[in-house]
């Protein structure tokens, strides 16, 4: 079963009376376990279809099934329900909330799944160490360098144990040795099972992923399988938290 | 999750404290002005003899005489002296007593110069009905009232200055004259509302001294709030002693006031008026159409307007200022909630849904409302102090207008009203933001 499947999905803009079509019958599997990454001009709908995949955006037309669940017809609550439990986002800016140390940030969407204290607390510690920042845990995100900021958001992500993780240039705003960092974080991340789509301007870091993807006018229309896929590893970010 | 929103309110005031200054500001000037003004009339609507207001009745009888003009159609709002003594002898209600206002200079011992002050005239009957408290002894007896004796009851603030503050139980009191045995003295006592001297000024202080009624005669005690004359003085009728002045006069000072437990009883007791006026007719009295009326105090306050419009008005005008700063506040609100919107795409990404965002901002309004609920109190207090300051404390230093516990529990919903009235739009303006718009902005 796919973790990812979207068949001729499209995502119009309207803004008075201009139509903007991001995605344009957009068809795409993503397989569980896969690490994929989106290469594409600006405005070529990358983000676009991150968001669509996200449950952050609707899409107009086609079906999307996530992890075998057919999400387009889910409520509000439910969407936001399958975004904490299945779903983890990594920025290109971070995306840290400014007001909440690291520990506090990496607890947002362990509250929202009404965790209990303990095991919200044991979650944070482990993946904090994980991304090798166990001793920042009560540091402000503006106390830290831009590479930290961008381990607490994996940190987070590690923490709620996410089937899917979708990153949007990642390393966009990273010098290349802490860009280097970041990718060997998510390599490890993903050889522990967990699926990963990651959209990235660096042909170097697309590279590195199983299979590359192009968009351009919002469309799929160029893909490659870079790397041969091992299907019989452990799913999750946990079992890598858990190593 | 509650306590974790509220955590997210104080970070939220700690961002923006100018801007959540000025919404305090707001919110505690809404509350304090309304709350300052609910309070005034909540102290003067409110039920003066709690528990008892319900079987209070006061009486009056169309005792004008002939060929008065239109406007003495309708019952004189007191009765005379003679009435109320015949009365008085009805053993209908269960409690019964007849009330005047006058004034005596006061001797006290030791070479302290005299003063001036009030009493009132009561039987013995007046202090359970309007359930007066006691700190020393207690009423005089039923047998003292037809005696009479020479006895008196007198507040706390009198026995302070006449015997400081000891039991004066059994002393005596000197009053125009005559020595009076106290029996009693009062605990602090200030109705707001003197529900037994609606026909007099309501909102006075009660007197320092009480007597028993049929003293007024023995110690030719004058009316000294309202009283109203219709007859002419036979001739000779000057010469004849006050008493007995009192009996023939037609004098109208007298407020009578009859306790009736139920509907039947006061049925009954209306029949018994409507049979002694008929009676009285017969002797000569009463020449108009009788207009006899037994009304509930609660009615009475209504009929008398005891509370004043203007009372009102100012308490529904404070309601409208409130809300006018709750919606001003709305305006800030949102410039608050908007300045963040990418903390909410992000939260909305890390799976909160649109109700936990509204939840998450509306606990915020809530609690800057509580706050300034808080503060809006302490300026309540301020407001009534001025308005203390006109009305004057009660002769026990006892504040008129005060925050009693119902109305700090309605200060505490004004402040959540106002909360909410300047929180809601601006917490389903910012849960309805797409997550997606701010992410990249981020």
């Amino acid at each position: 079963m796919p973790m990812l499947k979207m068949q001729n999905v499209s995502k119009i803009y309207r803004t008075g009376l201009v139509e903007t079509r991001a995605l344009r019958e957009f068809s795409l599997e993503v397989e569980a376990g896969e690490f994929v990454t989106i290469t594409g001009p600006s405005g070529s709908g990358k983000t676009t279809f991150l968001n669509v995949s996200g449950l952050l955006d609707a899409f107009e037309e086609g079906t999307y099934t996530l992890d075998g669940l057919d999400v387009s017809r889910l409520s509000d609550r439910e969407m936001s329900r399958v975004r904490n439990e299945k779903i983890g986002f990594i920025f290109q800016g971070f995306n840290l909330l400014p007001d909440l140390d690291v520990f506090d940030n990496i607890d947002v969407p362990l509250r929202y799944r009404r965790l209990p204290a303990r095991e919200r607390k044991e979650r944070i510690e482990k993946a904090v160490a994980m991304v090798g920042l166990s001793s920042r845990l009560r540091h402000l995100p503006a106390q830290l360098s831009g590479g930290q900021q961008q381990r607490v958001a994996i940190a987070r992500v590690l923490a709620g144990d996410p089937r899917l993780i979708l990153a949007d240039e990642p390393t966009g705003n990273l010098d290349s040795a802490m860009a280097r960092e970041i990718m060997e974080i998510l390599e490890q991340v993903n050889e522990a099972g967990t699926t990963i789509v990651m959209v990235t301007h660096n042909p170097e870091h697309a590279a590195r992923a199983h299979r590359q993807l192009h968009i351009a006018d919002g469309r799929l229309f160029d893909f490659e399988r870079i790397a041969p896929f091992p299907l019989n590893k452990p799913q999750t970010a946990a079992a890598l938290v858990a190593g | 999750m509650l306590l974790y929103n509220v955590r997210l309110a104080w970070k939220s005031v700690q961002r923006y404290p100018v801007l959540s200054a000025l919404i305090l500001l707001g919110i505690a000037l809404g509350v304090g002005v309304s709350t300052t003004f609910i309070t005034a009339y909540h102290v003067l609507a409110r039920d003066p003899v709690p528990g008892k207001s319900d079987s209070l009745y006061y009486v009056r009888m169309n005792s004008w005489g002939r060929g008065d003009s239109p406007f003495r159609q309708d019952p004189p709002p007191l009765i005379t002296y003679r009435d109320a003594l015949e009365l008085l002898k009805s053993r209908i209600p269960v409690r019964s007593t007849a009330t005047f206002s006058s004034q005596a200079t006061i001797f006290p011992r030791d070479g302290v110069r005299p003063f001036r002050d009030g009493v009132r005239l009561v039987t013995a009957d007046f202090f359970p009905m309007f359930a007066v408290p006691f700190r020393y002894g207690g009423p005089w007896s039923r047998e003292a009232d037809a005696r009479p004796e020479s006895v008196a009851v007198i507040s706390s603030a009198l026995n302070d200055r006449l015997f400081g503050g000891a039991n004066s139980v059994g002393r005596a009191i000197r009053l125009e004259g005559h020595d009076l045995r106290v029996v009693g003295v009062l605990g602090p006592w200030r109705p707001r509302v003197r529900a037994f001297g609606l026909m007099g000024n309501p909102l006075r202080a009660p007197e320092p001294v009480f007597i028993p009624l049929q003293l007024a005669g023995p110690m030719s005690f004058q009316p000294s709030e309202m009283q109203m004359n219709w007859r002419t003085p036979q001739p000779g009728e000057e010469a004849l002693p006050y008493a007995s002045q009192l009996m023939v006069n037609e004098a109208l000072f007298l407020g009578f006031w009859a306790e009736l437990p139920d509907a039947g009883k006061v049925r009954e007791y209306k029949s018994f008026i409507d049979a002694y006026v008929s009676e009285q007719k017969k002797l000569g009295r009463f020449p108009n159409p009788p207009q006899n009326r037994v009304t509930s105090l609660l009615d009475l306050m209504e009929e008398e307007r005891v509370v004043p419009p203007q009372t009102k008005a100012l308490a529904a005008i404070s309601l409208l200022f409130l809300v006018v700063s709750a919606l001003n506040l709305i305006g800030l609100f949102l410039g608050k909630f908007l300045a963040r919107a990418s903390n909410v795409g992000v939260r909305r990404a890390l799976g909160a849904s649109r109700w936990t965002i509204f939840v998450q901002h509306l606990v915020e309004c809530e609690l800057m409302g509580l706050a300034g609920g808080f503060l809006g109190v302490l300026l309540s207090v301020a407001g009534l102090a001025i308005l203390n300051r006109v009305y004057g404390d009660g002769p026990d230093g006892v504040a008129f207008f005060q925050l009693d516990v119902p109305m700090v529990f309605a200060a505490v919903a004004l402040s959540l009203l106002a909360g909410t009235i300047a929180g809601l739009y601006p917490a389903w303006r910012i849960c309805a933001v797409p997550p997606a718009r701010h992410l990249k902005s981020q």
